[in-house]
């Protein structure tokens, strides 16, 4: 790796390790391997958001031409999101991409992130499925980002009704997870969701 | 007598060349000033859609050199300065590394820290740039005048 991206890193991540959002909590970074090229961050979910309680946990890949271009960053919690891919975890965010700039830090970065989780852009998806949700019935999407928060994040609250429909699609063989992408992604009709995984 | 190709900066293909479609289209749009549509063919042209392009080779050299605080710190590379930094000044008076501030502006024409612009060697982008700074003072008077009129 290029001298100045892995001298770079070493920097902010003091910066990190020392800053304030770290003693609440808030964001957290931890090194992968020795040569500062992978990292591995950590975001709470922000309060008054259906991913309060809740930590997410990110993948963070520094370039070798680090500053100079973003790092790559992905969500390795799964999480429902309009702007977050609820398959890959890959992230639509501008600052990751076009609207970089070379004084951000993964600092900056994760602060970002925590405020996406906090005011998403539907019109912008990188989710189409949740996207449509978020705009068509918002409060149905809240309960299941809430949702998703409990079983994934260790967020609170994992909505009995939820779990007895997910309880019934396990009865018939269904895989724990594809039974949950399936009912979120119909809006929780157990029917409609079990026409689709035996389709 | 140069003939009217040459003059207009055209040149005859290359063996196996073919003509550039899309850089005529965009010249068409730009000399005819249709600046929405030459706007999204150039963002559709461009990879990562609407990245800005390098800053002027001119505009760069022109940055003024100047003597950092030693305490102070360059926000690309994080390293503060010492006695023999080589230091640029940008116009919204942001300083950094000259090496530091010269990499970054090859790439994209804008202040790491506050995203001022400089000047780009782009004719596309800076067509767009303009019509858009006088499509904000439009809008501008005519708030201005709307304000007056019923205020």
């Amino acid at each position: 790796m290029a001298n100045i991206a892995a001298q770079r890193i070493k920097r902010e991540f003091r910066e990190v390790v020392t800053s304030e959002e770290v003693q609440r909590c808030a964001i957290k970074l931890e090194l992968v391997n020795d040569s500062f090229t992978e990292l591995r961050g950590e975001i709470g979910g922000p309060p008054d958001t259906p991913y309060e309680g809740a930590n997410y946990v990110l993948e963070i890949k520094v370039p070798e031409t680090y500053p100079f271009n973003p790092p790559k960053v992905r969500f390795v919690t799964k999480i429902w999101h309009p702007n977050i891919s609820s398959v890959t975890g890959a992230i639509c965010l501008d600052i990751l991409k076009d609207q970089w700039a070379a004084a951000m830090t993964l600092r900056t970065v994760l602060l970002s992130l925590q405020a996406l989780l906090a005011a998403a852009e539907p019109d912008d998806p990188q989710d189409a499925v949740v996207a449509r949700q978020y705009k068509e019935k918002n409060d149905l999407f809240r309960l299941t980002a809430r949702h998703w928060g409990a079983a994934y994040a260790g967020g609170p609250d994992r909505n009995s009704d939820f779990e007895n429909k997910i309880r019934r699609l396990l009865d018939m063989g269904v895989e724990e997870h594809k039974a949950r992408v399936a009912l979120s992604s119909y809006d929780w009709d157990l029917e409609r969701a079990t026409e689709q995984l035996f389709s | 007598m140069a003939d009217y190709f040459s003059e207009l900066g055209f040149r005859p293909l290359a063996e196996g060349e073919v003509p550039d479609h899309g850089a005529h289209l965009l010249r068409l749009l730009r000399d005819s000033g249709n600046f929405d549509l030459l706007q999204m063919f150039v963002e559709l042209r461009g990879e990562g859609g609407s990245s800005a392009p390098a800053a002027s080779k001119a505009a760069v050299q022109a940055l003024p050199l100047v003597q950092p605080l030693e305490n102070e710190n360059c926000a690309v590379c994080l390293k503060n300065y010492d006695e023999e930094s080589q230091c640029r000044m940008m116009p919204c008076k942001h300083k950094f590394h000259q090496e530091c501030i010269f990499t970054w502006l090859k790439q994209t024409n804008s202040c790491p820290i506050c995203r001022k612009e400089l000047p780009t060697d782009d004719l596309d982008y800076e067509a767009i740039r303009k019509h858009k700074e006088r499509e904000s003072e439009r809008n501008q008077q005519l708030e201005s005048l709307h304000n007056s009129m019923f205020s």
